[in-house]
Formats: structure tokens, sequence, C-alpha cells
């Protein structure tokens, strides 16, 4: 075997599996305040490249576009929160899910109508040549994604540990009826949330997008890693998203190279299941105490 | 009762009569396919609702079992050699098989859990119908021909008489699964796992066993949509087709037949329905109608929140404006699907079928099923004479939650016949130690014995057939089930004929029984006639007498009642008080944890006082009164004064 091409494997993948652990850091971000996370994620990390795409090919400058997509990513959350979410979470039942997942549909069947159903490439000032790292070759895209990812995953982090805002964020998060009798709302916190949710997958399209070309059907395969990671590290695990996506990222990228590309989503969809079987808390997931 | 049986089972059977007779009337294959359609996706549907509708879960795997069924059964004939009922048995067996396997790991999985897992099996399995190219000729897909039966062979009208009456079997064998103990457990386990366990019935058993049914009409559904097509592709199994089979049931209505068959009927006409442009109008125009006047009349009458009366108008608005800006809706039809749901979802939960049901049941003022004759009550709960035996003993019990000791060592014993007091301040370890005792939380160290035999750790479902039965602080009703079907579910020892004879309809009696054993026990907590209320339409009061009698139902040794009387008003406690001497009087043993003094001095034979997690004082409840450290740990004590401790 030859170690030369394992390890570039191995490093391609782990770049590939940080996108995966951005879009389940903006699960965790809902899971935390709601105790629920956006089924259509997906669609909302295809549509808000799409709606960059659009911006730069009205002549954007990259500079402008990206916080333009990333704002169009907040409202589409926002959106979610208001039609799709608040209702059940007021009902106290699970009817979420189900809204979730029409409006991935809804979703999706618009940019199929609105952008058509071709993939189509998406420009970036970055270079996509590769450079060589002791043998192994990372394109500036790459080093562009794993930038990109913690860049956004650090500001949130800081803005919740730092900002007024971000400690009600924490607060409702501990304990969400503790947090509204300290005068702290739980729906606008759950509205943040959301916006904060939809931006990252904002950011997860902006980056991924130069990488895989945008259609309407790049993220469904995205996003079922990415509820991989989030299970498997755990819906409240922090920062070991990163760490569950950098390993399924490897992985997959061997299982690729090794059965064959057709393989390549199964890893991540038997780990899932495993991990709910044996650890349904995830493996850096606190484990909760049934109350009556 | 007779003009509900004719109605009821009438229309069925007319129904039927009616489907099977269209064949002879129209010679038209396009129409004899979208019937047989029909039937396959009513046997799917029926399946999907058993975990959608009754478990109440969101299950994105049907369309994959519907798949692995079909390639089952198409492998089965073409490698194997299989006749149709060998294939479809093979079909069906792949269902049940997968889905019990599916089942274990989505267990203990509520909510988006269990959604991701059943998505994450879709995916796995449409993976491997593609890649295992040598078996199911991947992408390229698999012809096949349909298997004779008994040497006969089916040409189209046979083979559709052949699903009708398929889906008539699994029509009756669901009809009398759902009317059996069965049906009540699905529906309980949705509404509380935790009280299902408690009451000696396995949330485990009937989830596996739901979800596994469930499946397998999907498999059977799946081999009789391979040997209609007798061509299958992966492609055809996917996420999409998942999502309109959600539609399916929850727009024809969930936890109901005639909603999956009309949910199936939907299905099999929407592609129809969206080509023809003015059939499209038509549809979309009435269901705004149709939103404006529910959402209107219940917004003005207050009965629905704005967003739930706005939404769906505002949905019904965007598919109007929609189809005349658009130039052909058959591209848009995941959008349409998306917002008729989303409209249904939000403004009819209950989908068509159950807002119908309920408005026929009134027009045609059909009365429920008359109740059984209550059962003498001695036959229920026999007298059980009360000696000094010493029934429950705690010896050194302990619950620590990480550094908190909320059971810090616990020793106590609790005589037969008793009715034994547990107080202490808020905090003080009461509910934790009965937590433990019932088994919801495994005592981190010490010995529980129940006459002299240790009593399982750590789980509900073993401990209440170990015969001790509680009702919980914070109400744990069957809030969708009657009061009677509350009472029945628990019912210990009622049920004993297997699965299969059950579906045959074979369990009548036995339940007839069952229902008139329930009905006195609710005579005797004084809610016989709200027997058909269901749980969460009672009133508090009753609702906490309800839990009372559910927990009688399984017959315990050992009754814990958790503060029964909290939020109770003064007749109702008057009333609690009552009741319990009438348990007292049936030799049951009772656990009585209870703030209100007068009632513990009323009732109680012994009390014990807890504080810190451990027990500081017990006697009769005069003696514990007057105890100086019980009143210190209610009232605490100033620093100055000397505490006085008891021996």
């Amino acid at each position: 075997m030859n170690l030369d091409i394992l390890a570039q494997m191995v490093v391609s993948g782990a770049l590939m599996g940080l996108i995966y652990a951005l879009i389940a850091y903006g699960f965790q971000l809902t899971y935390a305040t709601s105790k629920s996370i956006n089924f259509g994620q997906g669609e909302l990390v295809m549509l808000s490249a799409f709606f960059s795409l659009t911006l730069l090919n009205l002549g954007a400058p990259y500079w402008l576009m990206v916080p333009g997509g990333l704002l169009f990513g907040a409202v589409m959350g926002l959106i979610v929160e208001r039609a799709c979410v608040r209702l059940s979470l007021e009902q106290k039942s699970e009817g979420w899910i189900l809204l979730t997942i029409i409006f991935g549909l809804l979703g999706f069947s618009s940019a199929e109508n609105i952008w058509g159903r071709d993939d189509r490439p998406f420009p970036s000032p970055i270079s996509a040549d590769a450079l060589n790292f002791f043998g192994i070759s990372i394109t500036g895209l790459e080093i562009a994604v794993a930038l990109g990812v913690f860049l956004i995953m650090s500001i949130i982090e800081l803005f919740k540990r730092k900002t007024l805002l971000g400690k009600a964020f924490e607060a409702v998060s501990a304990d969400r009826d503790a947090a509204e009798l300290m005068g702290i709302s739980a729906t606008k916190t759950i509205m943040l949330s959301y916006g904060l949710s939809g931006m990252v997958a904002a950011m997860a399209g902006i980056l991924i997008s130069p990488i895989t070309t945008v259609g309407p059907t790049m993220a469904s395969a995205l996003i079922l890693k990415a509820f991989s990671v989030a299970v498997v590290a755990g819906l409240d695990s922090g920062f070991g998203v990163v760490i569950i996506g950098i390993f399924l990222g490897a992985l997959e990228s061997l299982t690729s190279f090794y059965l064959g590309s057709g393989w390549r989503e199964a890893p991540g969809l038997i780990l899932l299941i495993m991990a709910l079987a044996v650890r349904p808390n995830g493996v850096f997931g606190k484990a909760n105490i049934r109350k009556v | 009762m007779i003009k509900r049986i004719l109605l009821l089972r009438g229309t069925e059977i007319l129904c039927l009569l009616l489907l099977a007779s269209i064949p002879f009337a129209i010679d038209n294959a396009y129409v004899l396919g979208l019937l047989t359609l029909l039937t396959i996706y009513g046997i799917l549907l029926i399946g999907l609702d058993v975990t959608v509708g009754y478990l109440g879960q969101v299950n994105l795997a049907q369309a994959a079992f519907l798949g692995l069924g079909a390639y089952a059964g198409a492998l089965s004939v073409s490698l194997l050699g299989l006749d149709m009922l060998g294939a479809l048995g093979v079909s069906m067996l792949t269902g049940l098989l997968l889905g019990a396997l599916l089942a274990f790991p989505a267990l203990r999985l509520e909510g988006p859990q269990f959604a991701l897992a059943t998505l994450s099996f879709s995916a796995l399995s449409t993976t491997v119908l593609n890649e295992w190219e040598s078996l199911t000729g991947g992408a390229q897909g698999l012809s096949l021909t349909r298997p004779a039966l008994f040497g006969h062979a089916f040409n189209a009208p046979g083979f559709y008489w052949l699903c009708l009456i398929l889906l008539a079997l699994v029509w009756m064998a669901m009809r009398n699964l759902l009317a059996s103990q069965w049906g009540r457990a699905f529906e309980a386990l949705r509404d509380s796992p935790i009280a299902t366990d408690a009451m000696g019935v396995s949330t485990f058993r009937h989830k596996v066993a739901g979800f596994a049914f469930g499946s397998s009409l999907g498999g059977l559904a799946g081999g009789l949509y391979a040997f209609n097509f007798q061509y299958l592709q992966p492609q055809s199994f996917t996420y999409d087709l998942m999502v309109i089979l959600l539609l399916g049931v929850v727009l024809g209505g969930r936890k109901s037949l005639w909603g999956a068959f009309f949910g199936a009927a939907l299905i099999v006409l929407l592609p129809n329905l969206l080509s023809n442009r003015l059939l499209f109008e038509l549809i979309s125009a009435t269901g705004l109608l149709l939103a404006i006047i529910a959402g209107g009349r219940g917004w003005l009458k207050k009965t629905t929140p704005a967003f739930q009366a706005l939404a769906p108008i505002i949905a019904m608005s965007l598919l109007v404006t929609g189809g005349y800006l658009v130039e052909n809706t058959e591209n848009w039809r995941k959008a349409i699907f998306a917002l008729m749901l989303f409209a249904v979802v939000v403004g009819l939960p209950d989908g068509i079928m159950g807002f119908a049901a309920r408005y026929l049941t009134r027009l045609f003022r059909i009365a429920p099923a008359t109740l059984a004759k209550p059962s003498n009550l001695t036959d229920v709960l026999p007298l059980s004479p009360s000696d000094d035996q010493v029934l429950l003993e705690l010896k050194n019990l302990t619950r620590y939650f990480g550094g908190v000791k909320a059971v810090d060592g616990i020793s106590m014993s609790i005589q037969k016949g008793h009715v034994h007091g547990l107080i202490g301040p808020n905090g003080s370890g009461k509910s934790t130690a009965v937590n433990v005792i019932s088994g919801l939380y495994a005592p981190t160290s010490g010995e529980i014995l129940l006459l002299g035999h240790p009593l399982p750790h750590g789980s509900l479902f073993k401990v209440a057939r170990s015969g001790v039965s509680r009702t919980f602080q914070n109400l744990q009703l069957f809030g969708e089930l009657s009061a009677l079907n509350n009472v029945m579910l628990a019912l210990k020892d009622a049920y004993r004929i297997p699965l299969p004879m059950v579906m045959l309809g074979l369990a009548k009696k036995e339940d007839h029984r069952a229902q008139a054993d329930a009905l006195a026990l609710l005579n005797l907590v004084g809610l016989k006639e709200q027997a058909n209320v269901h749980a969460r339409d009672l009133t508090y009061g009753a609702q906490r007498f309800l839990e009372i009698a559910r927990a009688l139902a399984c017959k315990p040794e050992l009754l814990i009642l958790d503060e029964p009387a909290a939020g109770l008003a003064h007749p109702d406690a008057a009333k609690l008080v009552l009741i319990i001497k009438a348990i007292r009087q049936r030799g049951i043993t009772t656990i009585l944890i209870e703030h209100h003094m007068n009632i513990v001095s009323e009732l109680c034979d012994v009390v014990t006082v807890i504080d810190g997690g451990r027990v500081i004082a017990q006697g009769t409840a005069n003696e514990v009164k007057r105890d100086p450290i019980v009143i210190q740990a209610y009232l605490g004590v100033a620093d100055d004064e000397p505490v006085i401790a008891s021996s």
C-alpha cells in the first residue's frame, strides 16, 4: 500500500469533513435552545449558495457577496423558525420535524425551477492550484474551507461567551424555564439561534460551492453526513463535531477509495445508526436524567 | 348499537364491493392500473400509519421497506423460483425482519433521533440496492415476470383482485389489532412511555412489534409493487417517495384506516390532477376557500391561534397565485405538495378523514359503543388479609446524582396492609426514594426487598410486574386514550391471546371481560360515568383519581401514591381520603407521600419523615408531629436555641 496516497486521502477527506462539522454545528445551535433541528438545513445551504452565486452574477464583488449570502441564510433561518418551528414548540409537539421537511421540499422545488437543475460553477478569487506539503497536495480552496469554518465557529463561540445576548443564549440552553424567570425571552433566543444556524448554513454553502459546484442536489448528500456527525458527536457536544467531522471525512474518503465511490455514503449512515444504538447522546454528549 | 355496526361495517363492505366490481364495468387498462396502485399504496400507508399515527414517530423508512420488499419478492421469484404466495411471504418477512432489526437501535430514541435513524436506514438501503449490482442490477434496474398462484397465472384484473383481497385482509387485521390491548399500548407509549412501563406494559416489546408490523406491510406492498410493474429501479424508493407517503398519511388523516386509504387515493390521483390545468386551479381555489372559512371561523371564535388560522391561508394563496404565474405546474409538483402539506399539518392536524369522521359521527348521531356491565369489585381486587408480615424493606438505600446525595442511606420497613406515610420538606428525597423503589432510577447502593425477595433495579416495567404500582406527582396519564382505556391498558393478567389470534379478531371476548373489570375500578374512584371521556379532557381532580384507578388495575401488592392531593380542591381532597380508605379495606399496602398533614394524620398507620436523604423520625402521625427534629427540619431553628435530640 502506498502511504502517500493514504495520507493524501485522509487529509482531503478530513478537510471535507470540516464542512460536515460546520453544518452539524448549525444543528447544535438550534438544538441547544429549543431541542429542535431543521431537517431542511441542506436546502438552506443550497439556497444560500444559489443566492450568493446570483449576487456574483449581478456583478457584486466577492467581499460584498459573502455578507450578502450570510444575511440571506440568517433570514431564511428566521423564516423556518417562524413558519415551521414555533407553533410546534408552543404545543410541545414534534410537528416541527414534518414541517421543516416540508420547508426543505418547497425550497428544493423552488431552486429547481428558478435556477434550473444543472450544476453550475461557482467562481472564487482563491486559487484552486495545489500546494505541496510533505508530499500531500492541498488546494487553496481547501485551506479557505478550513479557515472559514474555524473563523465562523470562533466568532459565534466568542459571541456566546463574551456578549450579554450570547449569555442569554447560554442561559436558555442550560435551563429554559429558569432563564425565562430571569426575564430572558426564550422565543427571541430561539429566533436568534435559528438566525445564527441559517448563517452557518450559508457559510457552509459559500465555502463548499467553489469545490463542488452549485446545484439543487448539492446538499442532499452533505446533509446526511452532517446529521451523522451531529448525532455521533452528540447534539450538545460543542467542538466534538469538529473531531467527528474530520474523522468521518477521512473515513469516507478511504471507503470510496477502497470500495468504490458508490459506497461513499455508507460509513456515515452506519456510524449514525450504531451511535444511536449504543450512545444515543453521542460520543461527547451528556446523558440526561429522566424526570417525572 | 346496531346502527353503529350497520353504518361502520356497511360502508366498508359497500366500498369493497364497489372497488371489486369496477373492472366489470370499465374495461380500461389505465384505470385498472390506477386501482391496483391504489390498493398497493393503501397497504403501504396503513403500515406507515402504525408508526406515524399510533406510535407518533416520524418514520422516514417506509419507502425503503417498499423497495426492499419489492426486490426481495422479485429475487425470490427469479432466483428461488417461488410462486406468488411464497414470494409475497418473502417480501413481508423481509420487511418484518429488517423492521425489527432497525427498531432495536431506534427503540431508545424519540423525535428527531428516531427520524434520523430511519432516514439513514433508507439512504443506506438505496446505496445497497444501487451498489450490489450482481444481485439487483444496480441503477440499470431489474426486470421480472409476475409469478403464478397455484399454477394460475394472473391477468391484470386478476392481479388487481388479489391486491384488493390483501388490502381487505390487512384492513381487518389492523382493525382487530387496534381495538385490542396492542392498539391501546401503541397509543399509551406515545403519550407517556414512562407511565406505560410503570403500568407493567413493556414499551420495548410494543414499540418493536408496532414498527416491525408496519414495516412488514411495507414489505408486502413492495412485493405487490414489484409484480405490478415487473420492473424495479433503486431510484423509485428514495426520499422523494417517502415525503409523498407522509403527505398521504397526514393529509388523509393519522390514526385512521380510512385516512390511509384516502391518502393512498390522493397519491395515486395527484399526478393526474396536476397535469390538468383546470382541475388544478379548481383544487387550489377550493383549498384556499376552505382555509379562509375554517381559519376565519376559528380566529373569530378565538379557538385557533392567529398563526394556525393564517398560515394555511397564506400557503393556499401562494398555491393559487403560483398556479397563475407558473407555466408548467408539473415541474412544481414538489412545491405544490409542500404547500398543501404545510396547510394541512398546521391547520388540520387530524387530516381530512379525521375531520370528516368527527363531522359524520355528529351527522348520523353514531353513539359510542355500549359498555359492559361492571364486574364485582372483589373479583378484580380480591380482599387480602392483613397480617404482621413485612411487605417492603429498604436496606441502606442510596441514590446519588453526581455530587448530590438525593437519597443517602434510607433503611425502613413497611408492614403489609398499612398505609405508610412518607413526609419531609421539599427536596428531602421522598420522590427520589419512590422513583428508586419503582425502578425509574437504579439505586447507587443498597437493597430493596419485597416480601423478602429483591426487587429488580432500574426497570419500571420489571418492578411493575413484580407487584409495585404507582401514581405520579406530575400526572402521566395517556391523554389521547379514554378514561376506560387508561385503566384497561394497565389491567394485569387480562390479556393472554397471542398476536396472530388477536389479528383474526378472536380477542373480543377477553377484551369485553377486561372492560368490565376496568369499569369496576373506575366505579371505585367515582369515574364510571366518564369512562368514555379522553383523559386529557377530565378535570384535574378526576385525572388524579384516574391515575389511582389505573395503578390499581396492576393489582399491586404495594401501591405508591406520590402527592395525590397536590393541587386538589377541598371536596376532591375529601373524596381522595375516602378512596384511599376503600383501598386500605381491600388490604392493599400503600406508601403515601403527602404534604397535607391532616390527610396524613387521618390515613397513615405509620409515618416516616425524611430530610436530606435520610430518615429522621418514624412513628404515628402524632408522634412525629411533636418530634423536635421534625419541627426543626420543617421550620428551621434559631441558632441560639439548643436542639434537643430525640432518641
